[in-house]
This record gives C-alpha cells, structure tokens and sequence, in this order.
C-alpha cells in the first residue's frame, strides 16, 4: 500500500514516485496536488494504477497525475501519458472507453436575470429536446453512409447540415475532426450502437448545465471569449456513446492476444497495448478518430438542439439569446502531438485519460483567434457545485505534454453515494439554492451527489498555482439536466 | 425479470468498492456457473420492467482467447444485444461451455424505452481463478 513516505516533492505542488518504487517502472510518476489532495489520492488505487502506466513501453519521461486523480481501470481517471513514435505503445485503455468525452460551453449575452422568469420552461424544453439515459436514441435517423461521413467528418459534416456554423468548428479542439478516420476499422456492433444515438446526452455524470457566470479574474481574456460576468452560459458533457463504447472493448478485447504477440509484460490486462507503428496501432488510432468524429458530432448536434430550445423560450421574451461557442474539449483520446523534450522537438503519443488538452498562447494549432491567448479548458465541477474556465499556458507545454486536470474527480463509490444521498431530497437541496432539475433516474442523481465528489476549487486552484492552467471564470449553475 | 436491487443477495454474486465504476466479485462451481452468474449481474444492471408483451430469444456464440477474453465478450455480447435492440432479459442457458467458446439462449422482451446504464465490461485486474468452491473472478464494469 502506498503512503505520502513513497512521494519525493519536486515542486510545492508536484510529487514523485521514483522508479526505485517498483522495479518494472520504466520512469517516476508525478501527482500533481496539495497535501490534502494528496492525502485523498491515497484512499483508492488510483496512485497504484498511476505507477502500472509507467511499466508502458516508450513512455516518456514520468507518468502525469492530476489533481482530480480517481481510481479507473487500467489507467487511473486524471492521468497523462506520452509515448514515443515510432515504436512506443498506444493503449486503447488510456483512451477509455468513452472515447472523446468532453465538454463544450456556449454563452449568451442574455443575463441570467433576464432569462430567470422563464428558467423552468428552459429547462423542461432542453430535457424534451435533449435525449438522454445511456441506450437513448436521437431524433436524427441516419443512413449507413451517413454514419461514415459522420465518423470521416465530425462535427464539420453538421456544417453542411445547418447545425452548425463555421465559429463552432473553428473553437472546437482539432476544429471538430480529428483526421485519419478509417469507418472501415470501426465494426458492425460499433455501427449498429452508434447509428441512433447522434444527439443524446447519455447518463453517469454527463449532464447540460445552465450556467451564471459569477465571477471572472482575467476581464481582458474573458472579453475575448465573450465571458462577462451575470450572464447566461450552458455547458454540456458527454462523448461518443455505444459507438465509442464498442471500439474500445473491441480493441481491449482484440489486443489481449496482440500484446502476447509483441512480448510486452503488463500488470493489469486492461492497459493492453501494441505498438504505434504496428498495423493493429494504426488500425485502433483510426477507429478512435472515428469515436472522436462521431463525439465532435455529437455535442455539436446537442448545442443546435440546445439553442433551438432557447430560440423556443426565449423569442420575443429576451432581446439577445443567441448562444456563442466558447470552446469545446475532449478529455479522453490519445492524440499525435510534437513536443519539446530536453530541448528537442519529438513526435509523441499523448494519452489524456480524464485530463484536458491546455495548449498556452503561440501554439501553432489553435485558430487565428485564439493563437496569442492560448487554449481554453473548460473544468465541470460536480452536481450544483462550480465550473471554471482556465486558459492553457506555456508552463502546461513545458510540464505536462499541455495538459490539465478535467474536473473535481470522484472520492465516493456510486453504490456508497446512493446508500447515503436520496435522490428526491438532493434534489430539493439544489431547488432551495434555486438550481433546477431535470432528471430521468432518482439513483442516479443521487450517484452524482456533490458529496461523492472532490472540491473542484481546490483541484483548480493547484492546477492554477502550479501553472499548467491559469484562472479566467468562475460558472455556478442555475439549471441542471441529467439523464 | 432481474432488478438492480435483486443484486444484494443474489447467489454467487458480491459486489465491491471501486470508485467511479461499479465492481462484482463473481463465483460459480465451474466456468458455466461462473458465466450464468456473472451474466446474472448484467441483466440486474441493465434490466428494467418489461414495457411491452413482446416476448424475445436471442441464440448466440460467443469466442474468446481464454476464460477471461471469454467473460467479458460474453458479457459486452449481452450489452450490446440489450442496447442495440432494446431488449431486456431475465434468463440464460449456456451450452457447450469451453475456455474459449460458448453458446448461449437468452429470454426477455422488447422494451420501449432502454433502461442501459452500463456503457462496457473492463479487463481491470480481470483473474479467473481456482477456488475451494470452483472458479472465482472479480469484474469491473465502466458505468
């Protein structure tokens, strides 16, 4: 079992594991968190699953925890991974198997002043207009060649579609479409999950979230993203669904005999992994693009759902509720990215597991507009707590591969959080803080109960202290939709 | 039919702590067993009331490349019947069980709306391994 003795600390808030921990580490692992996070850290097997990961051939330099770190499987929740090309591994099972979960956020120049009078009629609107439950299905039926554009294009086939505009494209990550989608590495189960679930919210912890924005600390980059304090926000948080789902235990289930074939020792199966330049690596990256496509998709279909559901409320009621897309994150994917090592520019792997992509300002891949202030990373906190919005920063490319925790990452079992909050008297405590709910399952509020979850403060706040984030808005909800 | 509250007690079945998903420790006498058993635990997880007279039988085959690769695409196969066709099932037969094939016959109905709240069945630390009593195996399921 692990202890705080087992830490060396390296910087007030980063902690390491050297390889002298286990002698089938490759390289150290790094915590990024305050002592008390630290402490908590060391209540699951999160730490434990952190140090399999630095077992992973070609793994770069140490393995990265966050400070929302919680126990998964195989690869801990909030961790950070870089392999290197060609012959370093990519493992399926430090994607997850909710492939490109991730969260968008629009804002509106409305107040939430404005739109108070008819907040309960929002929210009813975006529950209906909204599916959600983990086997929902979408409104929009689509053909077997459509779900191959869909899993080609991502989010830019909605563009032709009239569900979105070429803004949303440009300030999603990877501009909505990562590229070398290959539908044909995608199964026929994988199809068949994803072809009615376009649009669909999904259930555990993915939600859409109405938001005021309540306090911003850097007025000049908030401005930029068109964040002002008082005013209305929305977040929404999901992934890829059952197509994301099935491509992940496909390739988990598929690289069980490959990683014999490769003669790589692991000690847990779920990191199974090959290595990048095999053809099964290649095979897998291109399915997972095709997850990544269809999630890009996905959110963008949700926020035209979303803004046809204010334009529905709203219309001749508010002067301007138009919803403006800030930025949308992916949280789980493993992405191909060049960064410096010791002074030289390399070719890696980055697998972000529960961590978000936070490129600082000059990186070459944001759009024009974004480019000199950096990217945005947008932090969901748990049920009726905050959410922030953080900017990526030059310190984030020099320390973790440009990457940042994801949310405020779970302390309590689901099975303990519904044994100790019931759903019907959460959701009165949310009423009398005057947030609203819509959800489809009492349990399964009750499983996502603040209390199951870390201070999401807190975890920002080392983030932001250490550097490989810095502070711009501080979100707290008003109306919550779950499935 | 098999509800999620059917779980507590269910014979051959525990469930664990494990923060963010949801863990079972799973027993049978043989490998048969052991696979009823843990496919018991995904019809309690995956189940709902029946919403239509509509009665189902899915007969499948499902491979694997030892008994652990058979477990988990034994029980992803039933996830992905469940959601896909938006059934429900409450019960199983397994034939012709070996370490890396089985057939199965499952019974249920349609249902109109999915009640799914698993999204896949993981390899986490996944042993089938000998017990006094027979075969034993701790599953983990990313809910």
């Amino acid at each position: 079992m692990l202890s705080p003795h087992d830490f060396v600390r390296v910087e007030e808030f980063v902690w390491e594991i050297p390889t002298t921990y286990r002698p089938d580490m490759r390289v150290p692992a790094r915590l990024y968190a305050d002592e008390e996070l630290l402490n908590i850290a060391l209540t699951d097997n999160s730490i434990a699953q952190l140090v399999n990961t630095c077992t992973l051939p070609g793994i770069m330099q140490h393995a990265i925890a966050m400070p929302d770190i919680h126990q998964g499987y195989g690869f801990p929740i909030g961790g950070v991974v870089a392999t290197r090309l060609p012959h370093g591994v990519i493992s399926p099972g430090g994607v997850g198997y909710d492939i490109n979960c991730g969260v968008r956020l629009l804002v509106s120049q409305a107040t939430v002043e404005e739109i108070q009078p008819f907040l309960g009629e929002i929210a009813c609107v975006l529950y209906s207009n909204c599916p959600s439950g983990v086997g929902a299905r979408g409104s929009l039926r689509l053909t077997n060649p459509e779900v191959d554009e869909v899993l080609h294009e991502g989010a830019r086939w909605m563009l032709g579609k009239g569900y979105a505009d070429q803004e949303d494209l440009n300030h999603t990550e990877e501009f909505g479409r990562i590229p070398g989608a290959d539908a044909a590495q995608v199964s026929q189960h994988a199809h068949e999950r994803g072809r009615g679930q376009l649009g669909t919210l999904g259930a555990g912890n993915h939600f859409i979230e109405v938001d005021r924005i309540a306090e911003v600390w850097d007025h000049a980059i908030a401005a930029r993203l068109k964040i002002y304090p008082d005013n209305v926000a929305v977040q929404i948080h999901c992934g890829s669904r059952g197509l994301g789902h099935q491509i992940c235990e496909d390739y988990v289930s598929r690289f069980q005999k490959s990683v014999h074939d490769y003669g790589i020792t692991l000690p847990d199966r779920e990191l199974v992994c090959v290595p990048l330049d095999s053809a099964e690596g290649s095979e897998y990256l291109r399915a997972m693009a095709c997850a990544a496509n269809f999630a890009f998709a996905n959110r963008q279909l949700l926020a035209h759902l979303i803004r046809q559901s204010f334009e529905r409320v709203l219309e001749r009621r508010t002067k301007d509720f138009n919803l403006y897309q800030v930025y949308d994150i992916a949280h789980n994917m493993a992405k191909i990215e060049e960064h410096e090592v010791d002074g030289h520019p390399l070719r890696l792997c980055v697998h972000r597991k529960g961590a978000t992509r936070a490129f600082g300002p000059g990186s070459a891949v944001l759009p024009d507009d974004l480019r000199d202030i950096g990217q945005p990373v947008l932090i969901p906190g748990s049920m009726g707590t905050a959410s922030y919005v953080l900017i990526g920063t030059t310190a984030a490319m020099r320390q973790t591969y440009g990457s940042t925790c994801h949310g405020a990452g779970r302390v309590m079992s689901r099975a303990k959080a519904r044994k100790l909050v019931r759903g019907a008297d959460l959701r009165q405590d949310l009423k009398s803080r005057g947030i609203v709910v819509c959800a489809g399952s009492m349990s399964g509020l009750a499983e996502e109960a603040p209390t199951a979850y870390k201070d999401v403060s807190r975890v920002v706040e080392v983030v932001h202290k250490a550097g490989i984030a810095k502070k711009i808005a501080r979100l707290e909800p008003i109306a919550v939709i779950k499935g | 039919m098999i509800l999620e509250h059917d779980l507590e007690g269910m014979s051959g079945v525990e469930e664990v702590e494990h923060t963010a998903d949801r863990a079972f420790h799973i027993r049978g006498r043989d490998l048969t067993e052991l696979l009823r058993h843990a496919a018991q635990v995904m019809l309690a997880l995956e189940g709902g009331p029946p919403t239509s007279e509509c009665f189902v039988r899915r007969v499948i085959e499902v491979e694997g490349t030892d008994r652990e690769t058979l477990l988990v695409n034994w029980l992803n196969e039933i996830l992905y019947l469940e959601q896909t066709h938006q059934e429900t099932y409450h019960h199983c037969l397994l034939h012709d069980v070996t370490d890396r094939h089985l057939r199965a016959q499952l019974y249920g109905r349609k249902l109109h709306h999915s009640v799914a709240s698993v999204k896949a069945v993981t390899f986490h630390n996944l042993e089938v391994k000998e017990s006094s009593e027979g075969l034993e195996a701790t599953v983990v399921v990313d809910v």
